[in-house]
């Protein structure tokens, strides 16, 4: 976070160690002079390390609860300075009956001051406190501080429960405040309100605990984060727009692909014909063959054979053989044209139709013929139908096989980038209209990039 | 990441679109055959499609 505030004097550093008036163990201050309280870390009281004769504010005699996660007397560099971990409390909210709880130490370098690290369920936010208020239709009400709003993510009520270290405020086992979090990934916004009324607001950005664990030089690794933080940035809002603009682009141009195809093909009806099948000819073979066609040009092209019949609840099989004359190479296949009609209590309806049509694949420049052999039920008597054979057809279905395929990974992204926002307000006090409205709030916003 | 392998995963679409409309590919189910008798000219009886004798459902409604 940048410093907006004036500058400030350069405190001295001051180390001093001094006896536990409760048991006599040996507290260290490595804050002198900025510390007000400071933990035993032997019993845990809690004393006043700005008094002379280091006042017990609060006894704690139980046993050590927690452990922090990273050791007091850490130290490591964040943002180019070396902290040192000097304090540790642990928080609890409860909700719905459920209680969680969170971790937060006390960073202390003694040029730049007080630093924060929070961790929930392995989620980690560095946090600074605020030099200038933010604008905000409190409590609920979106914030705005810089320029970025923020949302309202939830209030609760936050006890401390487990201390140790130093301090730079009064601290006590116990006490309570007012948390609100407002949140604009991977920021989020705080203010601790006091039961008497003392409002202190704090700005934290998500950090990935690896680094951290790194920046700390750390043994082992950092606990595996465990659901959507509340500013997790999402690792795909961001993908997910520019993946539709990338799919636009590429839609764009399947559309030129298509338009100039579509250009370029002949599509040139070679052969049109009517026919007459008399279902009654006593003649037992009907099969015949056609005038020879040709197909032009130099590459192998797609050929629609359309059927047509006037057909009126009855049906028409055609066995069609495309026979190249120069070589003997044939595309058999068979097609059927079929319609009904009719009135029942629903009303008029009508099945089949009287138009059908085949595209053969590929189908190489030459001389061609059509063995054509109709076929249907005897008692129609004479049917009418006309054979059309068109040549370097455009088949526009390609164009939409490709549109799919372009916008099934975009749809696939953004459904996880919304399920990722679903889970995020899950956890809010706004669970009602997460999913949808949020997630897409959030994308449109651009507050992951 | 994810960005550049949709954008490889686009052109190929792109390049899958050109290959099939300049090919004349078609997604119709035709059966070739590389040698059929130029006599079939003369007789066409005597050339049997394998979709010949078909066995219609007389349906409607």
């Amino acid at each position: 976070m940048a410093e907006t505030g004036p500058k400030k004097e350069v405190p001295t550093v001051s180390v001093r160690s001094l006896s536990c008036p409760n048991c006599g163990a040996t507290v260290t201050i490595r804050s002198f002079g900025q510390a007000i309280n400071v933990v035993c870390g032997s019993c845990h009281s809690i004393l006043d390390a700005q008094d002379p004769n280091v006042q017990v504010l609060q006894k704690f005699s139980a046993a050590m609860k927690f452990q922090p996660l990273i050791p007091l007397g850490s130290r490591g560099k964040l943002r180019g300075t070396v902290y040192e971990v000097i304090g540790f409390q642990r928080r609890q909210i409860t909700v719905d009956g459920e209680k969680y709880g969170w971790g937060e130490y006390v960073l202390f370098n003694p040029y730049k001051g007080f630093r924060y690290l929070t961790e929930y369920d392995g989620h980690w936010n560095d946090v600074a406190p605020l030099r200038t208020l933010p604008n905000t239709t409190f409590p609920t009400g979106p914030v705005n501080y810089l320029g970025q709003t923020y949302k309202h993510f939830q209030t609760a009520h936050a006890a401390t429960i487990f201390v140790i270290g130093e301090f730079p405020w009064q601290v006590r086992v116990d006490e309570t405040v007012t948390v609100c979090d407002y949140v604009a990934p991977p920021r989020v916004l705080s203010s601790e309100t006091t039961s008497d009324k003392e409002v202190t607001w704090s700005l934290g950005e998500y950090m990935n605990g690896g680094d951290l664990w790194k920046a700390f030089s750390l043994p082992g690794h950092p606990p595996t984060t465990v659901g959507v933080y509340e500013n997790q940035p999402s690792p795909l809002s961001a993908t997910s727009r520019t993946i539709w603009k990338t799919c636009g682009l590429l839609l764009v141009g399947a559309l030129l692909l298509f338009i100039i195809n579509t250009a370029l093909a002949k599509n040139k009806t070679v052969f049109t014909k009517a026919y007459v099948f008399d279902t009654n000819d006593p003649a037992g073979e009907h099969s015949f063959v056609t005038d020879t066609f040709e197909f032009t040009g130099s590459r192998a092209a797609p050929v629609k054979v359309e059927s047509y019949a006037n057909l009126d609840n009855n049906w028409l099989y055609l066995n069609y053989a495309l026979v190249n004359d120069d070589t003997g190479q044939t595309y058999d296949f068979g097609r059927e044209v079929s319609y009904y009609s009719g009135y029942d209590s629903d009303g008029s309806w009508t099945e089949g139709s009287r138009r059908d049509s085949l595209i053969i694949p590929s189908v190489p420049p030459g001389h061609y013929f059509l063995r054509i052999e109709p076929e249907s039920d005897r008692k129609p008597g004479r049917i009418s139908y006309t054979v059309t054979v068109t040549h370097d057809y455009p088949v526009g279905y390609w164009l939409w096989i490709a549109a799919g395929l372009l916008v099934v990974p975009a749809v696939l992204v953004t459904w996880r980038s919304i399920n990722f926002e679903h889970l995020r307000w899950q956890e809010s006090d706004h669970a009602s209209h997460s999913g949808l409205v949020s997630a897409l709030s959030a994308m449109s916003s651009g507050d992951n990039e | 990441m994810i960005r550049k392998l949709y954008l490889i995963y686009g052109l190929g679409v792109l390049g899958f679109l050109g290959a099939a409309q300049f090919g004349g590919w078609s997604l119709s189910q035709v059966n070739q055959m590389k040698v059929v008798p130029k006599s079939v000219r003369d007789n066409p009886g005597s050339y049997r499609s394998v979709y010949g004798y078909y066995h219609h459902y007389t349906g409607g409604k």
